[in-house]
């Protein structure tokens, strides 16, 4: 009971504690979504750094600015107009839907950002590369601290075991020597050593003990042998290498809520998912460089961006005389060539979320080979996966017959997804 | 009434050889090497069980040790600025045009590269048909022995330091002389006149080894128009050639296919069409022209001009025109001459004689017949003419003089190879040598460009911009379909550079066609179609040029050489003359009527080879007057004409790249000149035997069928009567098994035996499109090639009754028999063979005997109809092959893609490039086989299911159907009742192959139909020496201008 209290007090204790700073993290949240394609704190960006205004402008004029700059300038506002001119006439995006409590909190965090939480900021998916980039994930067979700590604790029980077995020899070396009669005694029902086991199998059929010892020591290296060679021959799951760049899902799919196929833009038209190109990263990190977090310097993760495309951060322009080099991403999910895949086959016609396979990405930092690849997880799928046969045409045909039958559904199974030739040409 | 008769692949099988008897039995000719390994030289067995301890304890460790290894860590790296068009995973399509042949292709690039060639459908004149040669070129591009870089004296240079030294040292000289192949392009020309006129000493000849001169001569003597024709086989009832091989390699085979393919088809395949064209040929050796053939008539080089003489005089005699005076009346073939003038007349306006020799009198009387006939203007084109090919012998001769003389001292070698294919190379070269400033565009370091001092070589055409004009009036369009592989330039543009004209090629070509285009648009339109098309209405144009002043000759040549052997150059459907010799996929397709591949050979009638005491795999020696053949295999072939010997040109390579090299040889020096043009047949010839058992790697016994019934044939008379004719033979069924429901799709395939040719187009595009390894000529010994479908090669004596040599006797063993009865007579029955093609692939079973022996369910079947198979599955049994009644399976005994002892292309990173990343690249001990082309289904499903659609019928095209020219091939979904294939499946000329076996292939055959029935009546196509009855004669000739008008009334 008192544990039960003393939790409760601890909730609430903190609840209160968020509850004081939900102006801010509210703010921040708010920021990132909708001010970051174009304004830094402390730089500029499309639009000028944002450090400071609160004691520039005053908070009314502010949230009529946000709300519509453009009607703010017609009005023949002195500093509109000011601030209009002194920014190439750009025109900032009006943000008629945040309501004054919204921008509050915004100014609020502009005011003062959470300076900790930025230094460090794993969340905020530019985070540092040493830290991040071997992160393991969980069930990893490549996981080797856990390996290690779980052989230590291994040998160590072993070592409990043998000092215990020693243990209970010596005592009972001591006990015999000590009551030799008592020792007769309990010696005494010991049968014709010929009908043990033992000796029936080691001493009267040497061959059979043999090989029921190689047997034994087969199945126990077959068995590690296995699952060290599942991984030779390319099961995979949990493989979660560290990449060129700390990208980080759960920043951009999870947290930004960008569309799985704007980067992996072939997933809905053939083969390949595709790995975006480095122009696509461009499209936002032209202008999103993240300096809040790195005092006023480009991330060195989006830097490495501007690397390889050649990108001058400085000028705001490509560089024709820097050389382009190819981003060489370490591939997680290597289906062998034997076996054909096809994403469109399977996101747009088949109507399958990419979690169903990837796993929650949206919540991973680093990547991981979530499912085994194998064929029987395959199979399975194939198995319970249902056909949308009513929306498409394809299936106009198989759908009356489904009809007719007063069936109202078909797997995969049903038309043909066990067949090897439907994966293996 | 049934068709008795035996159809046999070869000598060997028609004589129960005993060596193809011992083939047949084993139909995996070799086993496991395994006392090889284990034994010593002494044959005897050394291994013993401690070796065998030590290979097993090695074998583990080893293992243990291989496991070791990391799995490799794989990179995946994404373009930086992805091109817009490209989605990688989804092919890219390109119109362009092939240069070299004329025809108008689609090209497939995946992730830019291209992979893949097939015809362009919309292209008026190619109709969507591609040659095997131009399925091959893409394997060209990818040839790791093309020059890499511009060379000046054997020195890799830059491309300005070479225009440095070449510039100066033309202004510097005398002569120039361009030696080019015939050229097509009007902007390449236009490069070549700007560089004439930077250099006036310049004059640019034509020389193509095969040459076409007499025509172009012939053509400027009769009608003022010094052109090769467009021919225009679709409108003509009656096709008489004279040693044309216009179906196989003469100027355009894969048009005039599709042209002479749409008077052949019948019955359902052309909306219920009853008529035929009939087709007349006459040559020396069994061309592919000649075995598809109604009429076949063996006939000696030499006897060329007098029939062709004798041809023109009949049909003068009907028309009343000027008739040629001869010293007698011909001796030979003389129904067959009669009947074809009577047909031609019939038919005039609507009928055809080619002719293909290069002589200008036998074309001055071609071009007298059809002036006569009125088909010039209909099926002969003088105003749409072709640029496919060309040649100027006497220019090439003089330009050879000049050379040696000092009078042209600089040479500029475009497209062409010469030292190769001159007849008279030692002397060429030595002029070369002279030449102070010798220059080569050739792409590959081949004979002639070994000799020049600078190489420019030449950019692979897919790398290329330009515009071919195959017919005038047809514009093909090239573009680039790749960045150069190597540090090449375009010919064309090297020409622009030495002018001084520094635009680029694309700037060039683009100017000269933007305006007459109508602008930019219209040069996007066409560049996108990849053709542009303004042909004429052909104009009508008589002649009365009659080379009275040959006739005399031709007849003493004809009279005087009677019973002397005479020799003939062709050139191959594969090889061409030789420019392709580099290329495996070509040299590994077999010869379409000989099958052999890899090699060329002396072709010799039976009776002759008898004559000349000679057989198969004697090794002989040819002289001619001019020049020798040394030690060529001896094929004896079924059809030659007698006292003849054929040998394909365009073997014998001795540089230009490993594949080529050294295999067959080099018949060039055989050829003369005779003060016009080049001659390709020689008279008197002598004979030497120098050797024997040289085995000719021929795959005609292969897989053989074992005489089963599986051909069907009807002459056109009986198919008239009753279209299920040749076809009534039903087995009576019984089954074990269920039958499958298919609810879905059923794909299935219908191939017309009666269109198609047997060119092997379907070979080569199957072998790019599967990733079918080349291996090789010892490995085609062996019996182990690869290809996924074949297309046998049928012959049988000319008789339809079966009174010659019947299924049933050649079953029972007594293939002899019939020629002991006197029913084979060797004088004539061995050079009038019938042939049929038949293209056979995995037949897709619906009960597949293949299915179940397989002990590891590799090889199961598919609710679509197919017979699918799991490569990584197999364990290599091969149980599987040998339960197959149709021997389409085929085993991988070797790793082709990494094993250095076939180093063709796939054992090399550049020719992998090639390779269909859609299809799995089969491993070593694994079976493999026609999968319908499974991967072109899947796309096609897909595509559909994406555009939330139903699958249309032509949506799936497998890779030998797209490429056929003569759409013999017809696949679809026999499920869709307005599909093509559900109308074609079950005609009444279909028939599956084996029906008795009830194994339900889903590959249909229609019967082939032969347009013979005057023959049968009566008519014979004999020799004088074995000339039939009189009455039969009469007969025949009633009947032949019966039908001729009844067709004529059509």
């Amino acid at each position: 009971m008192r544990f039960l209290r003393i939790t409760t007090l601890f909730a609430l204790l903190a609840s209160s504690a968020s509850f004081v700073k939900a102006d801010v993290a509210e703010g921040e949240k708010l920021f990132n979504a909708n001010c970051t394609s174009c304004h830094a704190l402390n730089e500029k960006v499309v639009g000028p750094a944002l450090k400071g205004i609160n004691e520039k402008y005053d908070e009314a004029w502010l949230i009529k600015w946000i709300k519509n700059s453009q009607a703010l300038v017609k009005s023949g506002d002195e500093k509109a107009v000011k601030v209009y001119n002194e920014n190439n006439q750009s025109v900032m995006t009006s943000f008629e839907n945040l309501s004054d409590a919204q921008i509050k909190s915004i100014l609020e965090y502009i005011k003062t950002p959470p300076v900790a939480q930025a230094s460090v900021a794993p969340s905020n998916g530019a985070g540092d590369a040493t830290t991040e980039a071997v992160a393991p994930a969980k069930d990893s067979i490549y996981n080797n601290t856990t390996f290690i700590a779980l052989s230590i604790m291994a040998f160590i029980l072993f070592l409990i075991v043998f000092v215990l077995y020693r243990i209970k020899k010596t005592v009972q070396g001591i006990y015999d020597a000590k009551f030799p009669e008592q020792a007769a005694l309990e010696l005494e029902p010991v049968v014709d050593v010929r009908t043990t086991w033992k000796y029936k199998l080691f001493t009267k059929h040497p061959v059979v003990g043999t090989i029921l010892v190689i047997l034994g020591f087969t199945v126990a290296l077959g068995i590690y042998g296995f699952n060290y060679g599942q991984t030779e021959v390319g099961v995979q799951q949990g493989y979660a290498p560290a990449q060129p760049i700390n990208y980080s899902h759960e920043l951009h799919a999870g947290k930004y809520k960008i569309n799985c196929l704007y980067c992996h833009n072939g997933a809905d038209k053939g083969k390949q998912a595709t790995i975006p190109s480095a122009s696509t990263c461009m499209n936002c990190h032209m202008h999103v460089t993240a300096s809040a977090k790195y005092d006023g310097q480009v991330s060195p993760e989006i830097a490495k961006i501007y690397d390889a495309v050649g990108w001058d951060a400085e000028k705001k322009a490509y560089n024709p005389s820097k050389q382009q080099k190819p981003i060489k991403w370490v591939r997680i999910h290597n289906l062998p060539d034997l076996a054909y895949f096809n994403h469109a086959q399977h996101v747009k016609a088949g109507k399958v979320e990419c979690q169903s396979c990837h796993g929650a990405i949206e919540t991973m930092k680093v990547v991981y080979q979530q499912s085994s690849l194998q064929m029987g997880w395959c199979i399975n799928c194939h198995r319970e996966a249902k056909v949308d046969v009513k929306n498409n045409d394809y299936y106009e045909k198989l759908h009356e017959d489904l009809k007719a039958q007063g069936k109202s559904y078909a797997t995969v199974s049903n038309v043909g997804g066990l067949e090897c030739g439907k994966c293996h040409y | 009434m049934e068709n008795k008769n035996k159809y046999w692949k070869g000598l060997e099988e028609l004589n129960n050889d005993p060596k193809f008897l011992q083939n047949k039995r084993n139909e995996f000719a070799e086993g496991i090497p395994l006392e090889e390994v284990l034994t010593d030289k002494d044959g005897e067995m050394t291994s013993n069980r401690r070796d065998f301890l030590k290979y097993f304890g090695f074998g583990i460790s080893a293992v243990a040790l291989a496991a070791c290894n990391k799995t490799p860590v794989k990179n995946v790296i994404p373009y930086i600025v992805k091109p817009d068009n490209i989605t990688p995973g989804i092919p890219n399509w390109y119109a362009s045009t092939n240069p070299t042949t004329g025809v108008s292709l689609l090209v497939k690039t995946r992730e830019g590269r291209p992979v893949k060639i097939e015809g362009n459908p919309d292209s008026p004149i190619f109709k969507g048909g591609v040659g095997a040669v131009d399925h091959a070129s893409v394997l060209e591009l990818y040839d790791n022995e093309r020059l890499q870089s511009p060379k000046a004296e054997a020195n890799e240079v830059d491309w300005n330091t070479l225009d440095g030294k070449i510039t100066k040292g033309l202004s510097a000289a005398k002569g120039i002389r361009i030696i080019s192949g015939a050229v097509n392009s009007p902007s390449t020309k236009k490069a070549i006149a700007e560089f004439s006129v930077k250099y006036p000493q310049t004059k640019h000849i034509v020389y193509e080894p095969v040459s076409y001169s007499a025509i172009i001569e012939a053509n400027g003597q009769s009608f003022g128009k010094a052109v090769i024709p467009g021919y225009q086989f679709d409108k003509a009832k009656t096709i008489v050639s004279f040693g044309a091989d216009f179906l196989g390699t003469w100027i355009s085979p894969v048009e005039f296919t599709k042209q002479w393919v749409k008077n052949r088809k019948v019955g359902t395949t052309n909306n219920g069409a009853k008529t035929m064209s009939r087709h007349y040929q006459f040559e020396s050796n069994l061309s592919l022209t000649g075995s598809n053939a109604d009429v076949r008539v063996p006939l000696k080089p030499s006897a060329t001009s007098v029939a062709l003489i004798s041809l023109y005089n009949k049909v003068a005699s009907l028309a009343g025109a000027a008739k040629l005076s001869s010293p007698g009346d011909v001796e030979f073939a003389v129904n067959m001459i009669e009947n074809s003038a009577k047909e031609l007349w019939a038919n005039r306006g609507a009928s055809i004689v080619v002719c293909g020799t290069n002589n200008v009198a036998d074309q001055l009387i071609v071009n007298a017949i059809n002036s006569v006939l009125g088909n010039i203007g209909t099926t002969v084109d003088l105003d749409n003419y072709s640029n496919q090919t060309g040649g100027n012998d006497a220019a090439f001769e003089t330009f050879v003089n000049e050379l040696n003389s000092g009078a042209a001292d600089a040479v500029i070698f475009f497209n062409s190879n010469p030292a190769y294919n001159y007849y008279a190379a030692d002397k060429l070269i030595s002029g070369i040598k002279k030449a102070t400033i010798s220059i080569s565009t050739n792409s590959v370091a081949d004979e002639t460009t070994a000799l020049c001092k600078f190489h420019a070589p030449d950019n692979h055409f897919l790398e290329s911009w330009g515009d071919v004009e195959s017919r005038v009036g047809f514009i093909g369009l090239m573009q680039p379909t790749i960045s150069p592989v190597f540090n090449t330039r375009q010919a064309s543009e090297s020409f622009l550079r030495w002018s001084g004209n520094f635009t680029d090629y694309y700037t060039f070509v683009k100017n000269n066609w933007t305006a007459a285009l109508g602008g930019e648009a219209g040069w996007n339109k066409a560049l996108h179609d990849g053709y542009t098309s303004s042909m004429k209405t052909p104009v009508a144009y008589t002649t009365s040029v009659l080379p009275q002043d040959a006739v005399n000759a031709a007849y003493k040549a004809y009279t005087s050489n009677k019973d002397k052997v005479e020799l003939s150059l062709y050139t191959k459907v594969g090889l061409g003359d030789g420019r392709y010799a580099n290329n495996p996929w070509l040299q590994e397709m077999p010869d379409p009527v000989s099958k052999v591949c890899w090699d060329n050979y002396a072709a010799i009638g039976k009776v002759t080879a008898d004559k000349l005491n000679l057989k198969d795999g004697d090794v002989i020696t040819i002289k001619t007057k001019t020049g020798v053949i040394e030690k060529i295999p001896v094929l004896v072939q079924p059809g030659q004409a007698r006292d003849t010997i054929s040998i394909a040109l365009g073997y014998g390579r001795k540089a230009g790249g490993r594949v080529g090299a050294n295999v067959g040889k080099n018949a060039y020096s055989a050829v003369s000149f005779n003060g016009k043009t080049f001659v390709y047949t020689a008279a008197d010839v002598s004979v030497e035997k120098t050797g024997n058992g040289y085995e000719l790697p021929q795959t005609q016994t292969h897989h053989t069928i074992e005489g089963r019934d599986i051909i069907r044939e009807a002459s056109l008379g009986e198919f008239v009567k009753d279209p299920k004719a040749g076809n009534h033979k039903h087995a009576h069924i019984i089954t074990l098994w269920d039958e499958h429901d298919s609810k879905g799709h059923r794909w299935a395939m219908a191939v017309d035996l009666n269109s198609c040719t047997g060119c092997g187009s379907c070979v080569v595009s199957c072998n790019a499109e599967n990733n079918v390894p080349v291996v090789g000529r010892q490995e085609i010994l062996n019996s182990r090639e690869m290809h996924w479908m074949r297309i046998d090669r049928y012959y049988s004596f000319k008789d339809e009754k079966g009174n010659k040599l019947t299924r049933e006797a050649g079953l029972a063993g007594n293939m002899l028999k019939g020629k002991d009865e006197g029913l084979i007579n060797d004088e004539t029955d061995f050079e009038n063979v019938r042939v049929a093609f038949q293209p056979l692939m995995c037949q897709h079973c619906g009960h597949a005997p293949c299915e179940t022996v397989c002990p590891v369910l590799a090889t199961v079947h598919s609710s679509e109809g197919l017979n699918h198979m799991a490569y990584n599955r197999c364990v290599g049994t091969r149980y599987c092959a040998n339960n197959c009644p149709y021997k389409v399976r085929r085993f991988n005994w070797f790793k082709y893609r990494e094993n250095d002892q076939f180093d063709f292309y796939m054992n090399n990173d550049l020719g992998r490039m090639v390779i269909n990343p859609d299809v799995t690249v089969r491993s070593r001990g694994v079976m493999e086989k026609c999968s319908f082309c499974i991967q072109r289904i899947q796309a096609g499903k897909l595509q559909a299911k994406l555009e939330n659609r139903k699958v249309k019928d032509g949506d799936v095209k497998t890779a030998c159907q797209q490429s056929c020219p003569a759409d013999a091939i017809i696949f679809g979904d026999v499920n869709d009742k307005n599909s093509e294939i559900a109308k074609l499946f079950n005609n009444e000329r279909s028939y599956v192959l084996l029906e008795e076996y009830n194994v339900q292939p889903s590959v249909s055959y229609m019967t082939k139909i032969r347009n013979v029935d005057e023959e049968l009546a009566g008519g014979h196509t004999t020799h004088s020496t074995t000339a039939p009855g009189h009455a039969g004669h009469e007969e025949a000739k009633h009947d032949t201008a019966a039908h001729a008008n009844a067709e004529h009334a059509h």
